[in-house]
């Protein structure tokens, strides 16, 4: 919270150096220093993009600097705030890694659902959000389109292994999308970029708990008319961490420990178990 | 409470799991098998990937036969040499079985195949135990005390080649024989993530006619080995064994099994499985109907490949 505070002030301390700086004619406020000095006040914050500093008209920040799936972790919600040079529209997107996802259909066969059809797609982000502050539609149509796009958009980017036709295709991006979102890995609506004193803006972006692990990006914009005129972008990365971290990591490096480890453990833990028995 | 399982990637309530261990440790207790077969689909109920499933109840079933062995081998109930030829197969069908299981799932249908090899084997053991039962206990009303039959007798099975003599079962029979049985077993084991006891209990006292007594003993001493292989092999080929989801069973288990064998004390036995074959039956018909209902959704993912 104190930091969040802390974030806050040195935002607006920025945003108004900012509009000293800028085209608006203001009355310079003599005490304000310029634009540099907006961004690491808070030492503790994780450190900011240097982006900031080009387009002074938005700055952001994250609750947290990363995800860590401890052992205790049940998906997490993350604050993205900041604040921005008004007028405009802000919009933000979390896109997670991209790797190569299969869908698989099902089937009714002699009866049984069974998977009979596959299809592999690349450059599929495991996590894929996006939320503005007005609806997404009215703003991405005004031309923001090529570089901010919708969930829709971006899932017609992923390119398809192997020829199927057009029609088959859909229907398994359509299929791979409804996954996803059950998932919770698209949300389907991470609620509206919500606007205070027409400069500040919050958006909690969802993560649930079968989360994959990778560096996400968190990418906020400015819109006026229509056109970026600002664009932050922060890495967000998703790990486990402590205890859960250390065995996965185990398991997938070096199985073959994990696997004698794993057996020592269960003929231990079964020798045990079995001599309190008899003891009882 | 919720705890994060590292390697199936979700959290789950501890307390689930730590009843799922009781229950399966309930059942070993009881009838003096592992109860994987029950703890399995069980998991897969409650969310948990079936591949994950699998590999990890195969490593509980590792502190559940060593602990069940323990007290056999001192009381000298495990017939070494027949469980050395049984794990000779057992080996050999639990490696293959991971192969076929690593196929599978690369093809995208292990799902498909666990859920249907356990509605085969839950209903007809089920059946089998509900028949068994029932006409026991219709016999013992009509006629207490009736004679036993022989205790076994001689097939086609006792003319096979490679004839070994094992003493402590007072058996002269083809070593091919248990072989085969513990190859079929193993894969059984890595397929399934069972130990396989309630399949080669009784395969070993009506196929092989070995003695009851040695039968329980002998039985896990092949169990834990193959459970210990397919648990090192589903590590270093799929990486689906969670240690902690396996940990948590198994305390589960060791809670459980006392009050299991303390039931077995006062309930009788007839009733006993009578109550048990309604449970595995009710397993199956669940397993049943998930295959057989228009899923939610005619579309899931397989696996994710991160690209290099």
């Amino acid at each position: 919270m104190i930091r969040l505070l802390l974030v806050l002030a040195a935002g607006l301390v920025w945003g108004a150096g900012a509009q000293a700086q800028g085209p608006r004619v203001e009355p310079p406020s003599g005490t304000l220093p310029g634009p540099n000095l907006g961004g690491p006040t808070d030492s503790s914050a994780p450190p900011s993009v240097p982006a900031q500093s080009a387009t002074p008209d938005l700055v952001v920040d994250l609750s947290r600097a990363r995800v860590s799936i401890t052992s205790a972790f049940q998906g997490e919600s993350i604050l993205m705030f900041g604040m921005f040079d008004p007028p405009g529209e802000v919009v933000v997107v979390v896109v997670g890694p991209e790797a190569r996802e299969t869908v698989l259909r099902k089937q009714r066969v002699l009866g049984l659902w069974l998977n009979t059809g596959r299809q592999s797609f690349e450059n599929v982000p495991a996590y894929y959000a996006i939320a503005a502050s007005q609806p997404l539609q009215r703003l991405l149509a005004r031309g923001a389109g090529g570089e901010i796009l919708s969930l829709e958009d971006r899932m017609s980017t992923i390119k398809p292994v192997g020829p199927r036709s057009a029609a088959e295709l859909a229907k398994f991006r359509g299929g791979l999308v409804e996954v996803k979102r059950q998932e919770g890995l698209y949300p389907a609506a991470i609620g509206q970029v919500t606007v205070q004193a027409s400069r500040l803006f919050r958006v909690d972006l969802p993560f649930p708990s079968r989360l994959p692990e990778g560096v996400y990006e968190v990418k906020a914009y400015l819109l006026r008319d229509g056109k970026i005129v600002a664009a932050v972008s922060r890495p967000l990365p998703v790990g486990k961490v402590g205890f859960s971290a250390q065995l996965a990591g185990w398991a997938s490096h070096d199985g073959a420990l994990y696997g004698v480890g794993a057996i020592v453990m269960a003929l231990f833990a079964g020798w045990l178990g079995g001599a309190i028995m008899r003891r009882l | 409470m919720e705890i994060y399982l590292p390697i199936a990637e979700q959290s789950m309530n501890v307390f689930v799991l730590l009843g799922l261990g009781a229950a399966a440790g309930l059942l070993a207790g009881m009838f003096g098998v592992g109860g994987g077969f029950l703890a399995t689909p069980l998991l897969i109920f409650v969310g948990i990937p079936p591949a994950v499933a699998v590999a990890s109840q195969a490593n509980q079933v590792i502190a559940n036969s060593v602990s069940s062995l323990q007290v056999h081998w001192r009381r000298g109930n495990v017939d070494l040499r027949m469980g050395m030829v049984l794990l000779l197969g057992g080996m050999f069908g639990s490696s293959a079985g991971v192969w076929l299981f690593t196929y599978l799932k690369r093809i995208g249908q292990i799902d498909f195949v666990i859920a249907v090899l356990y509605v085969i084997m839950l209903s007809t053991i089920g059946l089998l135990m509900l028949v068994e039962s029932l006409s026991t206990y219709v016999k013992r009303r009509r006629n207490p005390g009736a004679p036993r039959g022989k205790l076994h007798t001689h097939y086609l099975v006792h003319r096979l080649p490679l004839k070994l003599r094992f003493y402590k079962s007072k058996l002269y029979i083809s070593a091919l024989l248990p072989v085969g049985l513990g190859f079929l077993i193993g894969i059984l084991s890595a397929i399934l993530g069972v130990g396989g006891g309630f399949v080669l209990v009784p395969a070993m006292i009506y196929l092989l006619g070995m003695p009851t007594a040695v039968v329980i003993g002998t039985s896990n001493f092949q169990i834990l080995f193959v459970a210990a292989n397919v648990t090192f092999l589903q590590a270093t080929t799929n990486g689906t064994v969670d240690v902690v989801l396996a940990l948590l069973l198994i305390l589960g288990g060791v809670v459980g099994a006392p009050i299991g064998s303390r039931l077995a004390a006062k309930l009788p036995g007839v009733v006993l499985r009578g109550l048990m074959s309604i449970l595995i039956l009710a397993v199956a018909i669940e397993l049943l109907t998930e295959l057989l209902r228009t899923p939610s959704s005619p579309f899931s993912l397989g696996i994710r490949e991160v690209q290099p």
